[in-house]
């Protein structure tokens, strides 16, 4: 075990995959030389080279055109995109080609590549650099959608995500790359993709969150026992497939959900939870569920964009409103 | 830039042929038996046996030519319009059939046929192409990866970013476009305002080269050439084969809507076929009996794989999700069930 | 075998296609894939090839006619053939079951334990139950998975103290329809009477000595004469007509434990007294032990129901539905009677007869059952 914390968590990760597996390759911008923008594949090109660690052009459909050729000819591409906001011109790429090449040759040819992206907002980036707009990809057949909340679960969903057989979209929430420190178990170990996961148990009501939420919605909870209320907290931690047995039970336990998202409001992850929650918790609900997530709005630049980020007093608002009769 | 060619309308040689005759002979073969099957499936789609078919006439040199260049486990990554090319490499008559008639097993080539599905999407392929060929590099296989696309796939973005990286990178990855006159019914000139297409290599630090797309043997040679380039490690070649698609952009379309009736005439002369049957009557390797026997076993052979492709069962109801992933999520099952409407949804 | 080809969509989504010319003529011979017919469409003139070699027998349209994707084009067959039309095939079924919908299932997850003391309801029936003063905890719900269903609450609401709920069977079910039928359609009058039952008796005893001889096999015997003589007793009231029914097949009340049930002798003019006997042991046995068949239990054309064997004296009973009478006999216990000017202990056989006044009038009633009383009075056995 050893103290880390996201960034250090995945880059460890990374180190573990491309030692173990000699298919393993990362390829981005900036990702060998520089470590990457935040530092995340720091020290990797010095150790693996840059046979392994390979920092690309300013071209992300290329990137990812070129990661699915390779991960076609049997290679574990981990390529990155430096930020959500700049997945769209490899959107149709992920859509078109990533997420159907399976379907499309009855399973003869797969792409078990992995698209690592850093999401979300909240540390005054300019413009593009905040998106949180996961659900276009939690929309998409085909392919699986991950967003760890913590250290230990970022290793090993990353881990996992390099081994599974399928294409899986790694989020990774930029605000609590260094603000979460934990223990991490050293070595290679792998957390399940499509199981959430209660790391907080409680009776009241339940909190769902994930990525850079999951620690606000953590504080929420300890807002909430101050007045006495037991919230138990999940940890989606894959938003596509969507663990639906855990949020289910957690619902038919506590009666009451709040659902987080920082994504826009309309058609979002948040608005899946709820849709489950009263599809098959209806009668064991004492309250609607709540919502709270970011706005159909552009996200405001950094003068205002705590306006738009669900704050720890949203949560906790929505949380009271589920109490009341 | 002028042209690379080999073999003259006439069927006469500019200069040493790149084959043996009886190469030669074996190609002729190929050419009238992918021509049997383009005009089969053109058939087949005004019968509503095949969802719309794309006609390659015309430019059969362009496909077999350049495919007969390849070691059987060379990567391919082709169009709709490619089925010559592919077939070529191994992908069965069978499967093109049941890819154009909307199976998805039209796209499952057998093991060892590393032909991808043809790609619909126009412009987003060839970047898939270089992934595959710097993966073979990677590896140290010595396995190359060719791809094909038109002239109008040359104005996508992507065509860019694959270029770029094949320059970059120096992937072992052929391109090869089969410039054959149109997109549907936009014209190469208004398509972009270079001159050739071949010369746009330049611009990644990758060699274009412009070759006559209706001679088969500077089709041939020139592919062979970048071929032997790519496995060697020097990295990527263009090549622009010029050619004209003799029939319509598919079996939807008019193209006596663009395109006038001379310029269809004046590419009829310059058949592909043709002047190699030409060659060959010159050498005294062909008589119209042989080539008539050719063409019926070809016939016969097709004729065959489409009764085998129109008695495969098609999918049952629930089968798309098993297609997703290598086993089906909850969610995925949740929804098959509600599907089949004997269990509960929501997921 | 002539092969009918059908216009196919072979423009991405045409609806329908004009013929410009035949290529080949009807009777003409055709061989396969070669030019067979133009149609133009919206996009474009186009040529379709046969797609079987043959000769043609039909074109399914003239030159300029514009048809539907979808109807015939063209019959293809041998030499000499002849082809028909087939007669036109009605809407094909829709394959498959409609799927449940993906949303609206509204059962809980399988497995999630409930946490004890919450009930399971609709969050509308949680407000009423609050409005209504009603502890949720303590409903018990009668919907699927034990959820409280809207009636559950409001009973809550309305019911002092505990209750017991028991669902009723089937046959009980059955009985309560077939009484509120009768009920509601038939107007019924009850006259009273009693019969000397000395004869009755002394029978009974004779006969049961050689095999059980149920009282009601007897009045069987004394009935069905006087039914004979008054027919309207022995009838069903249809709309506007009395069917007076020329067989008797007389239903006896037999009490079982899923409740009182009829069960039918038929013929019961063609069999003696022993045969009745017999008849009616057989079918009481069958219906207390819930074998008796539903067509021993049905049609029967005028009912006795023997009350004194369970203690009973007159009564009013209900006639059974599709009848127009029925006698019901009561417990012959000793009492005073009048006998030439003195008090006497003496027994009298109560009887009471329901009879539907629509077709029966009063008077006849009267003299119906005094017919009865003579018989059973004078009854030898």
């Amino acid at each position: 075990m050893t103290e880390m914390n996201m960034a250090h968590a995945l880059n460890d990760a990374l180190a573990v995959a491309l030692a173990d597996d000699d298919r393993v390759v990362m390829l981005g911008e900036d990702v060998g030389l520089t470590g990457g923008v935040f530092r995340v594949t720091d020290g990797l090109q010095e150790r693996f080279g840059p046979q392994r660690v390979i920092d690309t052009p300013v071209a992300e459909s290329g990137i990812v055109g070129a990661a699915f050729g390779m991960a076609i000819a049997g290679m574990r591409p981990v390529a990155e995109i430096q930020f959500l906001g700049f997945s769209y011109p490899g959107y149709d790429q992920i859509v078109s080609h990533v997420g159907r090449i399976r379907n499309r040759s009855n399973h003869r040819f797969t792409a078990p590549l992995v698209i690592r992206i850093p999401f979300g907002g909240g540390i005054g980036a300019a413009e593009h650099h905040s998106e949180s707009s996961e659900a276009l990809y939690a929309h998409t057949p085909g392919i699986k959608v991950v967003a760890p909340g913590t250290p230990a679960a970022a290793k090993g969903l990353l881990l996992a995500a390099i081994e599974d057989p399928d294409p899986v979209i790694f989020l990774e929430p930029i605000r609590v790359y260094r603000a979460i420190k934990e223990d991490v178990p050293e070595g290679r170990y792998t957390l399940p993709i499509g199981v959430a996961e209660v790391v907080r148990s409680g009776t009241d009501l339940t909190l769902v969150a994930y990525g850079a939420m999951l620690r606000d919605a953590g504080r929420a909870a300890d807002a909430l026992a101050g007045d006495g209320v037991s919230a138990e907290v999940i940890d989606l931690r894959t938003l596509s497939p969507l663990d639906a047995v855990t949020i289910v039970a957690s619902a038919v336990k506590t009666g009451r959900v709040v659902a987080i998202s920082e994504g826009h409001r309309t058609a979002g992850i948040a608005s899946e939870v709820a849709a489950i929650v009263q599809e098959q918790a209806l009668y064991s609900l004492l309250a609607p569920v709540e919502r709270v997530t970011g706005w159909d709005t552009v996200v405001p630049l950094k003068r205002t964009e705590r306006d738009h980020i669900p704050s720890v007093d949203r949560i906790v608002t929505a949380a009271r409103r589920t109490l009341e009769d | 830039m002028e042209p690379l060619r080999i073999l003259e309308v006439d069927g006469h040689l500019l200069g040493p042929s790149p084959l043996p005759l009886e190469e030669i002979r074996r190609l002729f073969t190929a050419l009238l038996t992918v021509r049997a099957y383009d005009h089969k499936a053109s058939a087949l789609q005004r019968q509503g046996r095949l969802a719309t078919y794309a006609q390659f006439e015309g430019q059969e040199a362009a496909q077999v030519g350049s495919a007969a260049a390849l070691r059987p486990d060379d990567w391919m990554v082709a169009t709709y319009r490619d089925a010559a090319a592919m077939w070529m490499q191994g992908y069965p008559w069978d499967t093109l059939l049941l890819g154009r008639m909307g199976d998805e097993r039209g796209g499952a080539p057998p093991a060892g046929v590393n032909v991808l599905p043809p790609s619909i999407t126009v412009g987003a392929h060839m970047i898939h192409a270089v992934g595959l060929g710097w993966a073979e590099q990677m590896r140290g296989t010595g396995r190359i990866a060719i791809t094909y696309f038109g002239d109008g796939a040359t104005s996508e973005g992507d065509f860019h970013e694959a270029m770029n990286f094949a320059g970059v990178y120096r992937t072992p990855t052929v391109f090869v476009c089969q410039n054959n006159g149109w997109a549907i019914s936009m014209s190469r000139e208004r398509q972009t305002a270079s001159e050739t297409i071949a010369q746009k290599g330049a611009a990644y630090g990758v060699p274009g080269v412009l070759v006559d797309g209706n001679d088969l043997l500077a089709v041939f040679d020139a592919t062979r050439d970048a071929v032997d380039r790519a496995r060697r490690g020097e990295g990527a070649t263009l090549i622009e084969a010029v050619t004209q698609r003799i029939g319509p952009h598919t079996t939807a379309d008019d193209a006596g809507r663009y395109r006038d009736e001379a310029t269809l005439e004046e590419w009829r002369q310059r058949d592909p076929l043709a002047r190699v049957r030409r060659h060959l009557q010159a050498a005294g390797a062909w008589s119209e009996e042989w080539e008539h026997d050719v063409v019926t076993t070809a016939a016969a052979e097709i004729e065959a794989a489409v009764g085998r492709a129109e008695a495969l069962a098609p999918f049952g109801p629930g089968a798309a999700f098993d297609r997703m992933f290598a086993r089906p999520t909850a969610v995925l099952e949740a929804q098959r069930a509600a599907l089949l409407g004997d269990g509960e949804a929501g997921a | 075998m002539a092969f009918e080809f059908h216009l196919p969509d072979i423009g991405e989504g045409l609806a329908e296609a004009t013929i410009v010319s035949w290529r080949v003529p009807v009777g003409g011979r055709v061989g396969l894939d070669e030019p067979m017919v133009e149609i133009e469409t919206d996009k474009a003139v186009v040529e379709i090839p046969a797609p079987r070699a043959g000769v043609i027998l039909q074109h399914g349209a003239p030159e300029g006619a514009t048809i539907a994707v979808e109807s015939l084009l063209v019959v293809i067959g041998e030499e000499g053939e002849t082809w028909t039309p087939a007669p036109v095939a009605g809407p094909q079924a829709r394959s498959g079951a409609l799927a449940r919908p993906i949303v609206g299932n509204l059962e809980e997850a399988a497995g999630a334990p409930v946490p004890p003391g919450r009930a399971r309801a609709l969050p509308v029936l949680r407000r009423l139950a609050a409005t209504l003063g009603v502890d949720l905890a303590s409903v018990r719900g009668t919907g699927p998975g034990a959820r409280i269903l809207r009636s559950d609450v409001e009973a809550a609401a309305r019911g002092a103290g505990p209750v017991e709920r028991v669902r009723l069977s089937p046959t009980r079910l059955a009985i309560a329809r077939n009484l509120t039928r009768s009920w509601q359609e038939i107007p019924h009058v009850t006259t009273f009477g009693s019969a000397d039952p000395t004869a009755l008796l002394a029978v009974r005893s004779r006969l049961g000595e050689a095999a059980p001889m149920p009282l009601e096999a007897l009045l069987v015997g004394a009935v069905v004469p006087v039914l004979g003589q008054f027919p309207e007793f022995n009838a069903s009231v249809e709309g506007d007509h009395l069917v007076m029914r020329k067989h008797y097949d007389i239903g006896i009340a037999v009490d079982t434990p899923d409740g009182l049930m009829v069960a039918v002798v038929r013929a019961a003019e063609t069999r003696d007294t022993a045969g009745v006997a017999a008849e009616i042991v057989r079918l009481a046995t069958a219906a207390r032990s819930r074998s008796i068949a539903a067509t021993d239990l049905r049609g029967a054309t005028f009912t006795i129901s023997n009350i004194g064997a369970v203690g009973g004296g007159y009564g009013t009973p209900i006639i059974p539905y599709g009848t127009t009478a029925i006698l019901s006999v009561g417990r012959a216990d000793p009492k005073p009677v009048v006998r030439d000017g003195a008090i006497v202990v003496g027994r009298e056989l109560p009887l009471s007869l329901s009879y539907d006044h629509r077709v029966i009038d009063g008077a006849r009633g009267r003299a119906f059952l005094a017919a009865i009383i003579s018989a059973i009075e004078t009854i030898t056995g």
